[in-house]
């Protein structure tokens, strides 16, 4: 293809100059601007409605707030919501990082039996788990929700995050199994070499080595058990757990049915319960890209 | 034939897999998930309601703690859920899976038979009190009653009184008969007013229309007939749909009514009503609460403000002339609670206390409908003791007709009303699916 | 280069050991290892992946209700009704669901596709604030189905800020659209279908956009620079270098996009308020749901899991065996 002209090479620095000088800036400025916009308009919207109150969300559900009344900020961080929204932060919180945990150390030590160990199997043993991807949680609610009351987790946080680090598992390991085998075998024989076992090598050098493969197997399975609903729902509220035991999709999805007279609320509600998970995925966002980069590129 | 096997036993011959063999050792029996607190002597007894907002959430927790006083050694542990949540997908999946609660909220109608038919609830006959024993009707099945009644919520129209009075009309114009709602609604209309909101979106506040319409149509046999049958072969189904179509032909809806909520905020159906924008709504009678607090909500006021709009009125579902339903019959809900087979008897005697005259009177004291006629005297004036009032003049109260069908056929029900309210198919096309969704 | 991300068995990776006698292959396995490493995610994954399948099966194979989902053995009953039952008026119709499934996954497609090679490529340009774009792009797709569904809902409401903005920039004429209540029968024709896929755009196309990035990222520099200074122009370079080598990336995301649209449940669900049918936006996931759970007919609701399972698992494997199988083919 195009790789025939190495020998021509000029300093990169000038290269650079050219394309951030480019006639087509202008544009691509414009371009990435009108995305930002449409991506983040809605979510803004909805921040800013908390911060008004129902009269003038009514009287114009487009302006700006006019004062800006911080009222329904306050009521759910401090005021009469505080033991509700503070709780299922907690249960939020709680679940998403037992599952993360869960789904990273299980994934990553079949990813590296998978993709490491000599024998017969391995390789159904990874269809198995890729299997999984076409089985969503949804299809199987019903008896997944039939089992987790048979072993008594009803109710309990554990009866989502297991579930939740079962679900996980495919994606974990279609991901992390090409990572782990992207390591060079030099490395291992060297530590075999040493007298290392399969064991230590996977704790002390391995692991070390495939960490931005599981950060974003992490930061993937964290924003799905942030942001998913159709299991606590079953879990935790067909469970009888009270309203500051939920998890923050379920209480958004009850506050707006219980407090249906007040939107804005309802949107002040809404922006405190996504305002973590974005804080968790910004931190994150560098090792994402850079850890499916392994995935996608071997 | 059917072949009754808990779903436990199966799940344990289904799960080849050890680990979740033996883990099943120690699966709940049904009715003891909730109460395995119970420790020693004392009685542990819970209780799930629907009473997520003041002051009922208050009223229900200060009922608990009378009754614990009055029997030492009993635990009431209360617990509120939003109504929807709780009949559709919370109390159904803790019944299946045993972490059922001792009483429990209870709507009546399909669902209830299907608990008595699994043996989920208990026969509550020699507990009913003499006051409330009419009410307890809706809780039939059988030869049992399942459940304690507390609260009748009538469906009737919830009229803007400022609107209404503008369009020259006053409560003397309270229609009686159908014609006179259609007069009310030209005075509307003229007077450039938007006679009637409905909440389509929602589905259901868009089928009341058809059930009222079915209800003055179907005469009273054939009506109960459909309901334990799934026969709906008399004219009446029919006519229902006719009689729902001339009322549509008048265009007194909202514009966009099929994309309107029914009580989310300002821009619903309710929010129309209480803010000016619609005359009227057809709705139970919760629907004062909702206004009040989206009122409330919209002028700033606290959104527990007991200060309902003070211009709102309710009157009655009008006569059809010539139609063959009981003119008399009044739609609506009855709300109550029933008892889980293997409570405590504690907890039949918590509902004893639950509709105690005392109890009842508080309750209708707060603006509630209650089922002991002795209590209705205790409601504040206003449009609520007008609904009371209506109930007492009826006939008979008539269980909303989808709870009265059940799940299975209620929401089907629903769905093949709205289609037809939306011009999609014709009253033989709502019969026909009402017919196949109730064979199953 | 390689690609490495396939659903089939993965390649014995020959090409790397360095001396016969040190390849892992002749070292011994013992099998404490092997179980540790592998048992205890099996287990989970068996227990809580394999036996709901399993459970699902036999539930299709009865007409129970969640009380007693076992009652009623009726053999193969629930699938023939599944296949051969009529559409009944106002009710969910299976083959609308099937549609519905199949046409969200083209255009899903056909709509994410262009645009998220497009942004990426943008992206991966240099450019100033190119770190906060990237970050704020990705916000949709990490906000729940929830908070979207409910705020779309409130921005499409009639007269809500959607409705108000229109008319301000003159398009008075279509404010009143009724956005997500078109009733209907749904498909191309229906306003709500494509206000449903463009909801879903904005909410998946993150992903698309983060994979295509990372594929982009694993693009040589000097490949780009080489032709560049050829002399050939940015589009070029776009169109005969990075578009082929950025191939394999868009094919699995075109994969994982697929699957996602066959078992598209929440995002509907919560935009219809639980009432997909009367606007003819039912999808099999949410037939599902509408019979099984609302209905309460578990039996038959299982019978529609097993049949959208099998769908899936036959689009998923011809699309692995005609298109994801070149990547595979080229490595050797």
């Amino acid at each position: 293809m195009a790789t025939a002209t190495m020998g021509t090479r000029v300093p990169t620095q000038e290269i650079r100059q050219k394309k951030v000088w480019s006639w087509s800036q202008p544009w691509v400025y414009l371009v990435a601007l009108v995305a930002v916009g449409v991506a983040v308009g809605p979510v803004l919207w909805v921040v800013l409605g908390g911060a008004r109150t129902n009269p003038q969300f009514l009287t114009d559900p487009a302006g700006l707030p006019n004062p800006w009344n911080w009222g329904n900020y306050a009521d759910i961080l401090g005021g009469q919501f505080a033991q509700r929204f503070w709780g299922q932060l907690w249960t939020s919180s709680l679940i998403a990082i037992a599952t993360t945990a869960g789904v990273v150390i299980l994934g990553t030590s079949v990813a590296y039996a998978i993709a490491r160990f000599p024998m017969r199997g391995t390789g159904a043993l990874f269809s198995v788990f890729a299997a999984g991807l076409m089985f969503p949680a949804t299809v199987g609610i019903l008896p997944t929700w039939i089992i987790i009351n048979e072993i008594g987790l009803v109710g309990n946080p554990l009866g989502v995050i297991i579930p939740q680090v079962a679900f996980a598992l495919p994606t974990t390991v279609v991901i992390l199994t090409p990572f782990v085998k992207a390591i060079p075998n030099e490395i291992e024989e060297a530590a075999s070499i040493d007298g290392a076992t399969r064991t230590s090598f996977f704790f002390r050098i391995l692991l070390p080595l495939a960490r931005p493969g599981m950060v974003t197997v992490g930061v993937l399975a964290f924003v799905g058990s942030w942001n998913s609903y159709m299991l606590p729902l079953f879990v935790l509220g067909a469970g009888g757990a009270p309203a500051h035991q939920h998890t923050l999709p379920l209480g958004v999805q009850m506050f707006t049915t219980q407090f249906s007279a007040s939107m804005t609320s309802i949107m002040a509600f809404s922006s405190l319960a996504l305002i973590p998970a974005l804080v968790f995925f910004f931190t994150m966002q560098k090792y994402i890209v850079n850890g499916l980069a392994g995935a996608v590129k071997g | 034939m059917k072949t009754k096997i808990r779903a436990g036993g199966i799940v344990a011959l289904a799960a080849t897999v050890a680990l979740v063999a033996s883990a099943c050792g120690g699966g709940n029996e049904p009715g003891d998930g909730a109460t395995n607190g119970a420790t020693g002597d004392g009685v542990e007894i819970t209780w799930w309601h629907n009473g997520t907002g003041e002051p009922l959430l208050s009223f229900w927790a200060d009922v608990a703690a009378e009754f614990e006083d009055a029997n030492p050694g009993v635990t009431v542990n209360v617990q509120a859920f939003q109504n929807e949540e709780l009949r559709d997908t919370i109390l159904p999946n803790a019944i299946a899976g045993g972490t059922a609660p001792d009483v429990f909220q209870s709507w009546g109608g399909g669902e209830l038979q299907d608990y008595v038919a699994n043996g989920v609830v208990k026969d509550l006959t020699d507990f009913i009190p003499e006051p409330v024993a009419g009410a307890a009707e809706a809780f039939r099945v059988g030869d049992g009653v399942y459940g304690m009644p507390y609260t009748t919520l009538p469906s009737g129209f919830w009229v803007n009184m400022n609107l209404w009075e503008q369009a020259g009309l006053t409560e003397a114009d309270f229609p009686e008969t159908l014609d006179d709602l259609f007069t009310s609604w030209e005075k509307l209309s003229d007077a450039g007013i938007v006679p009637v909101a409905v909440g389509g979106v929602d589905g259901w506040p868009a089928a009341h229309w058809w059930y009222w319409t079915a209800l003055r149509s179907v005469p009273t046999e054939a009506f109960q007939a459909a309901i334990t049958d799934g026969d709906f072969t008399d004219q009446g189904w029919i006519d229902a749909s006719d009689l729902l179509q001339t009322i549509l032909d008048k265009n007194a809806f909202n514009p966009g009514w099929q994309a309107t909520s029914a009580q989310q905020g300002a821009a619903s159906a309710s929010g129309m009503v209480v803010m000016g924008q619609a005359a009227m709504q057809l709705m139970g009678t919760w629907d004062y609460g909702v206004m009040g607090g989206i009122y409330n909500e919209a002028e700033g006021l606290d959104a527990d403000a007991q200060e309902h709009a003070e211009f709102l009125r309710w009157f009655p579902f009008p006569q059809v002339d010539g139609a063959a339903g009981d003119p008399a019959a009044i739609m609506g809900g009855v709300d109550g609670f029933s008892v889980h087979a293997d409570a405590p008897e504690e907890a039949a005697k918590l509902l004893a206390h639950i509709v105690s005259t005392d109890v009842q009177q508080r309750y209708a004291a707060m603006g509630n409908i209650p089922v002991d006629a002795g209590a209705t005297d205790s409601m504040p004036a206003g449009p609520l003791s007008d609904a009371a009032t209506a109930v007492a003049n009826a006939s008979s109260v008539q269980l909303w007709l989808d709870t009265a069908l059940g799940s299975a056929v209620g929401g089907g029900m629903n769905s093949a009303i709205v289609a037809f309210m939306s011009g999609q198919g014709g009253p033989q096309d709502v019969v026909d699916a009402l017919t196949s969704l109730a064979a199953g | 280069m390689s690609t490495n991300v396939e659903v089939g068995e993965p390649r014995a990776d020959t090409a790397r050991g360095s001396s016969p006698a040190l390849r892992p292959s002749k070292r011994k396995v013992r099998w404490f290892e092997v179980a540790g490493f592998t048992v205890p995610a099996l287990v989970v994954y068996v227990a809580f992946v394999f036996v709901p399948i399993g459970f699902g099966v036999v539930m299709s194979l009865h007409d129970g209700s969640r009380i007693a989902p076992l009652n009623n053995f009726v053999g193969l009953d629930n699938f023939i009704n599944i296949f051969t039952g009529g559409r009944m008026f106002g009710q969910p119709f299976f083959w609308d669901a099937v549609r519905n499934n199949f046409l969200i996954a083209i255009l899903s497609l056909l709509l994410q596709g262009p645009i998220a090679i497009g942004i990426a490529l943008l992206l991966n340009r240099k450019m100033k604030f190119r770190g906060i774009v990237r970050m704020l792009i990705f916000v949709p797709w990490i906000v729940s189905e929830v908070i979207t569904g409910v705020m779309f809902q409130m921005l499409l409401m009639p007269n809500g800020a959607i409705a108000v903005w229109l008319e301000r920039i003159g398009l008075g004429s279509i404010a009143g659209t009724q956005w997500l209540a078109d009733i209907g029968t749904g498909g191309l024709t229906s306003v709500t279908f494509w206000t449903v896929m463009a909801v879903l755009t904005w909410k998946y196309i993150g992903m698309a956009i983060i994979l295509f990035l990372a594929g982009l990222s694993g693009i040589p520099d000097e490949l780009t620079e080489a032709a560049q200074i050829d002399g050939a122009s940015w589009w070029q370079i776009q169109r005969k270098i990075t578009l082929p080598l950025l191939g394999p990336t868009v094919r699995i995301w075109a994969f994982l996009s697929i699957i996602g649209s066959f078992q598209l449940f929440d995002m509907i669900w919560i935009l219809t308020r639980a009432n997909p049918t009367i606007v003819g936006m039912d999808t099999m996931a949410t037939y599902m749901v509408q019979v099984g759970m609302s209905r309460d007919r578990v039996g038959y609701g299982s019978a529609i899991a097993v049949v959208l399972f099998v769908i899936t698992l036959i689009v998923a494997l011809t699309y692995q065996r005609f298109i994801l199988n070149r990547d595979i083919g080229k490595e050797s």
